[in-house]
């Protein structure tokens, strides 16, 4: 474990005021914000983001941090190697580092359930001391909802079946002393599974404080892109590409099926690119369109160039841009 | 610090939707916020309980989303719950299109 530099992950300076801290985390918080984000890694980044706002952003917990970074600081003869990998990756709190401060439940800007995403680091040292604090105060209260996500390939969502998560959190033990837990749940995920649905599973969030139940927990569920199809609420999509004969003429063509097999499709004479077949009760709960697009095969022999050629000739009443010339593109 | 490895097998869960919704208390828990808020989200039409009654509010998935993405947009910028609503609109316009562009 790193000993984790929450100032240069927000890129200001150890002398900071608390403004310029609101100042860069709102930046940063833009900049990374899922719907906008060119960033690949933008949910990694956030999540730092987040965790270094939690911590900096709080009077409380910065002073702590301040002073436990002092303390390491000082306590090795090299100093530590804030942000870089060659920490040791041994770094663990000494004991009774927090003594003579109080962090609040929710005195930082994320949520308690948030915390749970944050590194090893805070949870070896705020979450520990959090959780004793709450011990020591005889707190009690139902355990945080959890949130994680599960990203499914879109086969499995359509048959359902069991699934593994794994999930770490920090917990006291029967003495009292902080340790990690790993839970491995075996989940049944139901069947047609949709895209931002959220599956609860009760008593699996948090643990609760003085006795109190353990909290709930949501998964997010998402699915996997597939190169085949589209996920439209409880549609699917997929191109269908035909010859231009075809689409004349009209033909049967096999498709591929989201749940295994083919199918057979009869496309109508006269179709148009774009024109959706609707094949019923094939998608996520709901129906599978196949969009036509429209192949034309390559004039690379002379048997295929006369065929255009006769093609051309057979149809030269045919203008494609009529309608651009009827929008005065041509005036 | 130890570590210690378990594995549980869930033998019940349920999807959050029309079969089996959300009360307001239980939105407000996975938000980690008080009931108020729930009705506050109301107020400022992020949600649109069909409901008179606190108490007979059922929620769904998207509105649980809608809930999340309101509480994320409050910590991270300190925004009204009318902007946030106008965001939250937005967002989900984008998200719309996005997805017809495959």
């Amino acid at each position: 474990m790193d000993f984790k530099d929450y100032y240069s992950a927000l890129g200001v300076e150890r002398t900071a005021s608390e403004d310029e801290i609101r100042k860069a985390y709102r930046k940063l918080a833009r900049k990374y914000h899922p719907d906008v984000s060119k960033e690949p890694d933008a949910e990694t980044r956030m999540r730092d983001v987040n965790e270094a706002w939690d911590v900096l952003g709080s009077k409380e917990k910065r002073a702590a941090y301040d002073a436990l970074a002092e303390r390491v600081r000082s306590g090795r003869s090299a100093g530590p190697d804030f942000g870089g990998s060659g920490a040791g990756g041994g770094f663990q709190p000494p004991p009774g580092w927090d003594e003579g401060f109080e962090f609040h439940r929710g005195a930082g800007h994320a949520g308690p359930a948030d915390h749970a995403d944050f590194s090893d680091f805070f949870s070896s040292v705020f979450g520990a001391a959090e959780r004793r604090n709450a011990a020591r105060q005889k707190y009690r209260a139902k355990g945080d909802d959890h949130h994680a996500a599960i990203e499914v390939p879109l086969e499995f969502a359509l048959q359902g079946g069991e699934r593994e998560i794994t999930l770490r959190a920090m917990e006291l033990n029967d003495q009292g002393e902080p340790e990690f837990v790993t839970r491995t749940l075996r989940v049944n995920i139901p069947r047609a599974v949709r895209p931002g649905q959220y599956i609860r599973i009760a008593g699996q969030g948090l643990p609760g404080h003085g006795g109190e139940p353990a909290g709930d927990l949501y998964l997010e569920v998402r699915i996997a892109p597939h190169p085949l199809y589209r996920v439209e609420g409880q549609d699917l999509s997929m191109d269908l590409p035909v010859t231009p004969s075809e689409a004349a003429l009209g033909a049967e063509v096999e498709v591929p099926l989201p749940g295994g097999g083919t199918g057979a499709v009869r496309v109508p004479p006269n179709a148009r690119a774009g024109l959706k077949l609707r094949l019923k009760g094939r998608g996520l709960g709901g129906d599978l369109y196949l969009v036509l697009a429209i192949a034309l095969p390559p004039a690379d022999s002379d048997a295929a160039r006369s065929a255009y050629e006769q093609l051309a000739k057979a149809t030269a009443g045919f203008d494609p841009r009529r309608q651009l010339a009827a929008a005065g593109a041509f005036a | 610090m130890s570590t210690r490895t378990t594995t549980v097998t869930i033998t019940h869960c349920t999807t959050v939707g029309p079969a089996d919704p959300l009360a307001a208390l239980q939105l407000a828990h996975a938000c980690g916020a008080p009931i108020e808020w729930v009705a506050e989200l109301a107020e400022a039409g992020i949600l649109q309980p069909q409901a008179l009654r606190l108490e007979d509010w059922r929620f769904d998935g998207s509105d649980l989303r809608r809930a999340l993405n309101a509480r994320r947009l409050q910590r991270d910028f300190d925004v009204g719950l009318d902007a946030a609503a106008l965001i939250l609109d937005l967002q989900q316009e984008v998200r719309r299109l996005k997805a017809l562009l495959g």
